[in-house]
């Protein structure tokens, strides 16, 4: 959740970004091309920030036929002190995790440190089978409370 | 070498994160254990933080500078000569290496070349200061499946495991 905000506001913060949503709020499952040309920027350009909205879920994407057309994402941003607070300091691994690799990822992560727990893998075996590094996993099972001490 | 402790990323990165890795290193030194690690875990806990923090940093920046940080420290407490980097002399231990790799592969299921660095370089530290220094080495670990693949070597390493205690 807090990771979104700050992908939010970071596509927000750029002015050609948040008007390539305005545009979509308007004029929704329109193709990159044919919003260049409303709003006046190169296709190039358009793509990148079409990429990096998609990437921080302010804009989604589906593919019809032979193009690829883009909607607004439904999302409320409030902001206030607490909120960019809440923001910055709410992001864990987990949240990170979580945004990768969806409630099916979490899901696999408790049943494959479940197993690294109870030592029938090793921890790098673990981290191996989920597609993440030592790091994140160890770290992972210290954000969950799944280390023994 | 007195005491030698072979400390696996688990360990190192559990102390990190409760904000106590320094005075457990102090504390360790204190009781005459001396703190090592082989090159592959500096990676996994200095190389892949400092990675995924560029990753994540527009993203995450507020996780991004904690990972950061995390692998600052660990530089600070190897600089501080509070862990020492050890290299696993990989000519010499071949042997006890590809011996390790075989055992892993066999446990783990997986060919040998998809066996992790960090296991086999753990496993052949403690066998080659075993064989260096012919004194006990204390291993400490989170990770209870790297020590069932370490048990094998029993036989020919007297080593002991050493749990933490917060």
């Amino acid at each position: 959740m807090a990771e979104k905000t700050v992908s939010i506001l970071k596509a927000l913060g750029n002015p050609n970004k948040a008007k390539i949503i305005a545009h979509l709020a308007k004029h929704r499952g329109e193709n990159a091309e044919s919003i260049g040309k409303h709003l006046g920027y190169p296709l190039p350009t358009i793509y990148k920030y079409l990429r990096e909205l998609e990437a921080a879920r302010a804009v989604e994407s589906e593919v019809k036929g032979n193009t690829k057309v883009y909607y607004a994402s439904d999302f409320k941003f409030e902001v206030s002190a607490e909120k960019l607070m809440e923001a910055f300091e709410e992001q864990t691994l987990e949240d990170t995790y979580k945004a990768k690799f969806g409630d099916e990822g979490i899901k696999r992560f408790r049943e494959v440190s479940k197993k690294a727990k109870a030592g029938k893998m090793t921890y790098r075996q673990a981290a191996s089978t989920l597609g993440v590094t030592y790091y994140e996993f160890a770290s992972l099972l210290q954000e969950t409370g799944a280390v023994d001490a | 070498m007195h005491k030698p402790l072979v400390a696996d990323s688990s360990v190192l990165i559990a102390l990190d994160s409760r904000g106590s890795l320094e005075d457990r290193l102090v504390h360790w030194k204190d009781e005459g254990y001396e703190v090592v690690i082989p090159m592959a875990i500096t990676k996994e806990v200095i190389d892949e933080p400092e990675r995924i923090a560029e990753e994540i940093r527009e993203r995450s920046p507020f996780l991004a500078d904690k990972m950061k940080a995390s692998a600052a420290r660990i530089k600070s407490v190897i600089k501080q000569g509070l862990i020492q980097v050890e290299i696993v002399d990989y000519k010499k231990y071949s042997k006890v290496i590809d011996n390790v790799r075989k055992h892993l592969s066999t446990l783990e299921a997986k060919p040998e070349h998809m066996i992790k660095k960090g296991d086999t370089e753990l496993i052949a530290l403690i066998i080659q200061l075993y064989y260096e220094y012919k004194e006990k080495v204390f291993v400490t670990t989170f990770d209870k499946g790297l020590l069932k693949a370490l048990k094998p070597f029993s036989k020919e390493v007297d080593y002991q495991v050493l749990k933490v205690v917060e």
